[in-house]
């Protein structure tokens, strides 16, 4: 069994990925768009009969205020530590085949796709629940961080609040 | 050991550090931590507060551990993937 592979970046604005292939879970940290196919391949497999796919993709607005451009932020190895953690607990709960979560980092145009969530399994049922409980547990613990410019300034979000965040 | 201890800012607590990262003396317990860094930036607390904090990867709560040389902390605000 190939041990799990992770390369971690030094320069902050390289990308990051975390693979363990025995496993089939897949995480990616990206400063590039991402790509509906790879994110379905990796966990694609012939004793699968469903992919689950979500593409979360970036609003024009927040509480109705416009939204110029956004940007994420991220600790990468302890975010990359914690999707892996997500995945592993997602997949054995559901009974997956395999898992990949992707999100985006840097800035993202508004409409672009932030994250992708892939599930495969072998029925259709498990693999809506999995993607879905997927997002909520990497919207409730992934450390990554988004800043929204409005026309006004720019505000950190936060999730837990629900609210603008912090003024910058 | 003397010696530094690294300590990265994350999203609203780079708002009051006006940096992504810097060296502090160690060792040095959390508590102490978190005084130091509201006397270098009055106001921090408020997030910080809000916040949680790792070193050398782990969520650590107990203001009594000591930081030691090397170790690499990080402030964890509340986070906003998606």
């Amino acid at each position: 069994m190939p041990p799990p592979t992770a390369s971690v970046p030094g320069a902050l604005s390289e990308n990051a990925t975390f693979s363990d292939a025995a496993e089939n879970i897949h995480i990616r940290l990206t400063y590039d768009s991402l790509s509906l196919s790879t994110t379905a391949d990796l966990v694609r497999s012939p004793s699968a009969g469903v992919i689950v796919l979500f593409l979360g993709t970036t609003r024009d607005t927040f509480s109705d205020l416009p939204v110029m451009t956004l940007s994420y932020g991220c600790y990468v190895p302890l975010c990359l530590r914690m999707l892996a953690m997500i995945a592993r607990e997602i997949k054995k709960k559901h009974n997956l085949y395999g898992i990949a979560l992707t999100h985006r980092l840097g800035e993202v145009g508004v409409g672009e796709e932030s994250v992708h969530i892939a599930v495969s399994s072998k029925h259709r049922k498990e693999a809506w629940l999995a993607g879905e409980e997927a997002l909520e547990e990497v919207k409730k613990r992934a450390e990554i961080w988004k800043r929204e410019v409005f026309q006004d300034g720019s505000a950190w979000r936060s999730n837990r609040d629900g609210e603008r965040g912090v003024r910058v | 050991m003397a010696g530094n201890f690294k300590i990265l800012y994350f999203a609203a607590t780079t708002i009051y550090t006006g940096k992504d990262s810097e060296s502090l003396s160690a060792p040095m317990k959390l508590g102490e931590m978190y005084e130091l860094l509201e006397q270098k930036y009055p106001g921090i607390k408020g997030v910080i507060q809000g916040s949680m904090c790792t070193v050398n990867l782990d969520y650590v709560e107990d203001h009594e551990l000591v930081i030691e040389a090397g170790d690499e902390v990080a402030i964890i605000p509340p986070v906003s993937a998606g």
